[in-house]
C-alpha cells in the first residue's frame, strides 16, 4: 500500500514535468515563415535569428517577381506560422490565390502612400467611362534602403506579436540591421551625391525606388544581361540617347560580352547592380548590396 | 332424462320490476336433474324474467330459488355472478355473439371475462372438441358476420356449454331460426345436454318442438301481471 | 391479460375508428412537444452560433437581417458595405477582421466569399480534398456535398441573380476542391469561394483576352495612345483554369469592393469595447453588434410567440379530448347490448370498467408509440426545420 502510494507521488512531478516540457517545446520550436522574395528572407532570418525558420520556396534561376506557385506552394504557405509580402504589387500570383489574412503581413503597408506607380505602356477599361486596369505599381521597394529598414521593421513586428517573450531579442537584432542598411543609405548618398544628375541608362526598369530615393536621373531600356541586344533594342537605345546622353548602363546582373561590345561602342560603360530578388549565389544581401555600390562608384565619379 | 332429484326449485317466488307493474309470483317451481323442460306462455308473462331469476341476474322480492344445492336467492351480487358463470350456460334468442372475436374466441369468451374460470389449454382442447360436435370447428377462425343464423347459434351453445355447467338456460333459442336449423339446433342442444348430464329450461313459442321435450311448462298457470 | 387480449381484439376489429382515435390522441400529444423540441434546437442553433461570434459589423439597417445573413446565411440580404471596413480593423490592431459575402447562391445554396480566416475561426477542416487556393475554387459544406453529390474533383455553377438580368451577374463555373467535415451548423449548407472569387462572379474581375492585342475592331470601343477601350462584345472567360488564370484582374481599388459584413474576433474583452466604441458617432454609417443580444432579443420573441401558441394548442387539446370522450361514450352507448350480454353471462362491473380501460390503454400507448416516432423524425430533422422555419 505504501509502495503503491509512494509510486502516485513520484508519478505526479514526472508528469508535470512533461507537460511542462511540451509547453516549453512548443514555444520554443521556431517560427515557420513563407516569404516571396530574398530580401524579404535575409531580414527575417537576420531578425529572427535561430527562432524562424525562413522559406522562399521560389527555384534559385527564377525571378521571384514572375514565378507562378503550384498548388501544393500555396499549400505550404497556408500552413505556414506567417507569410511575409513585399506588397506594391510585387507577387502577382497573391491577387488570385487564398491566404490567411490573420497570418500574412504587407511589409511596405506602412508607406503605401510613397508607393511609385508606373505609367505602362498601355492599359485597357471596358466601356468609353469604365476605370482602368494595369496601372502598375513599381514593387522593388528595398532598393530604398530607407523603406528596406522600415519593411524589416514591420517584420520584427510580426514576429513580436507571434513571441512575444522575445520581443527584445528580435528588436535587438532588428536594430542591428538597420544600422547595416542606414549605414548603406549613407554609403550611397555620398558616392552619388557629387554628381546624382549625371545621366544614367538602367537595362530594366526595376531601379525606381533607388532612382526615386537617390535622386537620380535615370531611364529604362529592356535588355537582358544574359542576351546580346537585337538591332530594335538598340535602335531603342540610340533615340533615347538623343534625349537622355547617359555615358552608363546599370545592369541587374554581369552582361554578356557582346553586349558589352555594343555599348562600349556607343561610348557607354556597363556596371553591375544586382537587385538581389533571389537568393544570390555568393554572400547575402548585405554583402551583394555592398558590392553594388562599390560597382556604381565609377558612374558617379 | 329424469335424475330424480331437483336441480332448479323455487318456493314463494315473487317479484316485481322498479316502476312497473308487472309483478311475478310462482307459488313453486321445479326442475328435476337432467330435464329437458320447455316453458311456454304468452309474451309479457315473465319467462325471461325467471330465466334471469334463477340465473341470479335478478334478486327476487320474496321467496326461494335453489339451484343445485346452491340458495341462489341467499347470494349476493357478486356470489350470484361468480356462481351464474360456473354453474349456468345461457343461450339467447339472438345468439349474442361478440363481433370482434372468432368463432373460437367467442366459445372461450366466458373464460376471459371472470376469474371464477381460468383458461388453460385442456379448456381451449375442450372448446375445439364442442366445436366440432357442433360442427362449426371448420370455422373457429371465423367472425360471425361471416356465419350463417344456424352457425351462430351453435357458437352461442358451445360458448354455454363450454364451462359444463349444471343449468342451461335457452331463451327462444330457435327464435331466429327456419325450421330445418330449428330442429337441427335443437338436435344439437338435446344431445350436449344429454352427454353433459346438464339440465335444460328452455323458453319456446315453438309449439311443433314441444313433444321434444321431457316436460312442458304453461306459464298462464302462474300468476303475473303487467308485461315481463 | 384476458382484458387486453379482448380490448386488442375490439381495435383490430374496429381498425378506422381506432386510427382516428389515435391520430387525434397522437397529434394533441405530439404537437406541444414537437414545438418545444423545435424551439430548443432552434435556441441551440442560434444561441451557440451567436455565442461563438463575437462582433458583427455591417451596414446600418436591421440588427436581424445583418445577424441571421452573417451567421446563418439566411436569405434577407443587408445592405453591402466596403472592403474598406475590413481595413479599418485591420489597422485598429483590436481585432482580427473576417469579410463575408454572402450575395450568391449556386443551385438554391448560399455562396461564401471570405477568407482562409473563416475556417481557422469556425474551426472547419476538409473531410476530403483541401481548402481553397486558387482563384475559382470553392470548398462546399457537408450537406452540400451529400444533396448535390459533390466531390473534390467536381465543378458547381453560380447561378444567376435574375432570369433576365442580362447585364447583370455571370454564371462563374467554380471547381469543387474539398468538402468540409460535417459541422452541424449553417456551414454545412454554404458553398465557401475565396472574397476574390466572389468578385469575379459579380463581375468586378474578370478575364479575358489581351485587350491590347485585339485584331477584331468589333471588339474595339476607343483606343487612345495609353489606353484601349473594349466594347462589351469583349468575352468574359465563365470559367477559371490554369491556362487563362493570369489574366484574370479587378478594375479599381479593391478597397471599394462590396462585402455584407465584417465578423471581428477582438483580441480580449477589453479591445473588443475599444472597437465597439468607435462605432458610435452619429455620422457613422456601419454598425456593431454583438450577435448574442440579438440572437437573445429574437428568441425572446419567439418564445412569447410559443406561450400564445401553447395557449392555443392547449385549447385545441381540450377540445380533441371532449371529442374523443364522447366518442368514447357513444361507443359505449353503441356496445351497451354486448355489455348487457357480458353481465348476463357472469361479468362484473368492474370487469367490464376493465376492459374499457384496456382500450383506452391500448390507444394511448399507440399513440404515444407513434408519437414518440414522430418526434424521433422530428428530431433527426431539426437541423433542417429550424432553418426552413426560423432562419430561411
Amino acid at each position: 500500500m505504501i509502495n503503491e502510494m509512494r509510486s502516485y507521488f513520484l508519478l505526479v512531478p514526472v508528469l508535470l514535468f512533461l507537460l511542462l516540457s511540451t509547453a516549453a517545446q512548443a514555444v520554443d520550436d521556431p517560427l515557420d515563415v513563407y516569404v516571396v522574395n530574398y530580401p524579404l528572407k535575409y531580414f527575417a532570418e537576420r531578425i529572427g535569428g535561430p527562432h524562424v525558420k525562413v522559406t522562399l520556396p521560389v527555384p534559385a534561376d527564377v525571378d521571384p517577381v514572375y514565378w507562378t506557385p503550384k498548388i501544393a506552394d500555396i499549400g505550404a504557405y497556408q500552413q505556414v506560422d506567417l507569410i511575409l509580402l513585399n506588397g506594391a504589387g510585387y507577387a502577382k500570383w497573391v491577387n488570385t490565390v487564398s491566404l490567411p489574412r490573420s497570418k500574412t503581413v504587407d511589409t511596405s503597408r506602412g508607406f503605401k502612400d510613397r508607393y511609385i506607380t508606373v505609367k505602362e505602356t498601355m492599359t485597357h477599361s471596358h466601356g468609353a467611362e469604365g476605370k482602368h486596369a494595369h496601372e502598375g505599381l513599381a514593387f522593388t521597394t528595398w532598393l530604398d534602403l530607407y523603406l528596406a529598414s522600415e519593411q524589416a521593421e514591420a517584420i520584427a513586428e510580426a514576429l513580436a506579436r507571434r513571441r512575444p517573450q522575445l520581443q527584445d531579442e528580435f528588436r535587438a537584432n532588428f536594430q542591428s540591421l538597420e544600422k547595416d542598411l542606414l549605414a548603406l543609405d549613407g554609403r550611397i548618398r555620398a558616392i552619388v551625391s557629387a554628381n546624382n544628375t549625371v545621366p544614367i541608362i538602367f537595362s530594366h526598369p526595376v531601379y525606381d525606388y533607388f532612382v526615386k530615393a537617390y535622386g537620380l536621373n535615370g531611364r529604362s531600356v529592356h535588355w537582358e544581361p544574359e542576351q546580346e541586344p537585337s538591332s530594335a533594342q538598340i535602335a531603342e537605345l540610340r533615340n533615347l540617347l538623343e534625349t537622355h546622353p547617359a555615358r552608363w548602363m546599370i545592369w541587374e546582373g554581369t552582361p554578356v560580352k557582346p553586349a558589352v561590345d555594343v555599348l562600349h561602342a556607343m561610348d557607354i560603360q556597363s556596371a553591375a547592380f544586382n537587385p538581389c530578388g533571389n537568393v544570390p549565389s555568393d554572400g547575402d544581401f548585405l554583402t551583394v548590396m555592398q558590392q553594388n555600390v562599390v560597382n556604381l562608384e565609377p558612374v558617379f565619379r | 332424462m329424469i335424475s330424480g332429484s331437483a336441480m332448479v326449485e323455487t318456493e314463494s317466488l315473487k317479484f316485481q320490476y322498479h316502476e312497473s307493474s308487472f309483478h311475478l309470483s310462482i307459488p313453486y317451481f321445479a326442475v328435476q336433474a337432467g330435464e329437458k323442460v320447455a316453458v311456454v306462455g304468452p309474451s309479457g308473462s315473465g319467462k325471461t324474467t325467471l330465466l334471469n331469476l334463477l340465473a341470479g341476474i335478478l334478486a327476487p322480492m320474496e321467496g326461494s330459488i335453489k339451484v343445485g344445492k346452491t340458495a341462489v336467492s341467499d347470494l349476493n351480487d357478486a356470489g350470484r355472478r361468480e356462481f351464474r358463470i360456473r354453474n349456468i350456460g345461457f343461450v339467447f334468442q339472438d345468439f349474442e355473439l361478440l363481433d370482434y372475436l372468432s368463432v373460437l374466441d367467442n366459445i372461450l369468451h366466458p373464460y376471459r371475462i371472470t376469474d371464477a374460470l381460468k383458461l388453460t389449454g385442456e379448456v381451449r382442447q375442450r372448446a375445439i372438441l364442442l366445436a366440432e360436435q357442433m360442427g362449426v370447428d371448420s370455422h373457429i377462425k371465423k367472425h360471425p358476420k361471416e356465419l350463417s343464423q344456424g352457425e351462430k347459434q351453435r357458437t352461442a351453445i358451445c360458448r354455454a356449454m363450454l364451462p359444463q355447467p349444471k343449468l342451461i338456460l335457452a331463451d327462444e333459442a330457435t327464435g331466429n331460426l327456419d325450421p330445418e336449423n330449428k330442429t337441427r339446433i335443437l338436435d344439437l342442444l338435446f344431445a350436449a345436454v344429454d352427454d353433459h348430464g346438464t339440465t335444460l329450461l328452455a323458453v319456446t313459442h315453438d309449439h311443433e318442438l314441444l313433444r321434444r321435450f321431457d316436460r312442458v311448462i304453461d306459464f298462464n298457470h302462474f300468476q303475473s301481471d303487467g308485461p315481463g | 391479460m384476458h382484458s387486453f387480449y379482448l380490448a386488442w381484439k375490439y381495435i383490430i376489429y374496429n381498425r378506422i375508428k381506432t386510427a382516428v382515435l389515435v391520430a387525434c390522441v397522437t397529434l394533441i400529444a405530439f404537437l406541444p412537444f414537437a414545438l418545444q423540441l423545435l424551439l430548443e434546437e432552434s435556441e441551440r442553433q442560434l444561441t451557440s452560433r451567436a455565442v461563438s461570434t463575437p462582433l458583427v459589423i455591417g451596414a446600418k439597417g436591421s440588427a436581424l437581417d445583418l445577424v441571421m445573413n452573417t451567421l446563418y446565411f439566411g436569405d434577407e440580404h443587408p445592405e453591402a458595405i466596403r472592403m474598406e471596413a475590413v481595413n479599418r480593423i485591420w489597422d485598429s490592431e483590436l481585432a482580427l477582421p473576417i469579410p463575408v459575402y454572402t450575395r450568391f447562391k449556386a443551385r438554391g445554396f448560399p455562396i461564401v466569399g471570405t477568407t482562409l480566416d473563416y475556417f481557422e475561426f469556425r474551426r472547419l477542416e476538409p473531410a476530403s480534398g483541401r481548402n481553397m487556393a486558387v482563384l475559382g475554387e470553392c470548398v462546399v459544406g457537408a450537406r452540400v456535398s451529400a444533396d448535390l453529390n459533390l466531390k473534390p474533383g467536381g465543378s458547381l455553377v453560380s447561378s444567376p441573380e435574375s432570369l433576365f438580368d442580362l447585364a447583370g451577374v455571370y454564371p462563374l463555373k467554380m471547381k469543387v476542391v474539398g468538402v468540409l467535415e460535417k459541422a452541424h451548423t449553417s456551414d454545412d449548407l454554404a458553398v465557401f469561394v475565396d472574397l476574390k472569387t466572389a468578385w469575379v462572379i459579380q463581375g468586378l474581375g474578370h478575364g479575358h483576352q489581351d485587350v491590347t492585342r485585339l485584331t477584331d475592331p468589333s471588339l474595339v470601343l476607343k483606343r487612345s495612345g495609353s489606353n484601349v477601350a473594349a466594347t462589351a462584345k469583349l468575352y468574359h472567360y465563365m470559367e477559371i483554369s490554369d491556362k487563362n488564370i493570369g489574366s484574370f484582374h479587378f478594375h479599381g481599388n479593391t478597397d471599394g469592393y462590396p462585402i455584407t459584413a465584417v465578423i471581428a474576433v477582438p483580441a480580449d474583452e477589453k479591445s473588443g469595447t475599444i472597437l465597439q466604441g468607435r462605432y458610435l458617432s452619429k455620422n457613422e454609417n456601419q454598425q456593431i453588434l454583438r450577435p448574442k443580444v440579438v440572437i437573445d432579443g429574437l428568441l425572446q420573441n419567439i418564445f412569447r410567440i410559443k406561450n400564445v401558441l401553447d395557449a392555443v394548442v392547449s385549447v385545441v387539446a381540450l377540445a380533441t379530448i371532449m371529442a374523443i370522450v364522447l366518442v368514447f361514450a357513444l361507443s359505449l352507448r353503441l356496445r351497451q347490448s354486448e355489455i348487457q350480454t357480458i353481465f348476463k353471462i357472469g361479468c362484473s362491473r368492474l370487469t367490464i370498467a376493465k376492459l374499457l380501460a384496456a382500450e383506452i390503454m391500448i390507444i394511448v400507448a399507440a399513440s404515444g408509440f407513434l408519437c414518440g416516432f414522430l418526434l424521433m423524425v422530428v428530431n433527426r430533422f431539426t437541423n433542417d426545420l429550424v432553418r426552413r422555419l426560423f432562419i430561411g
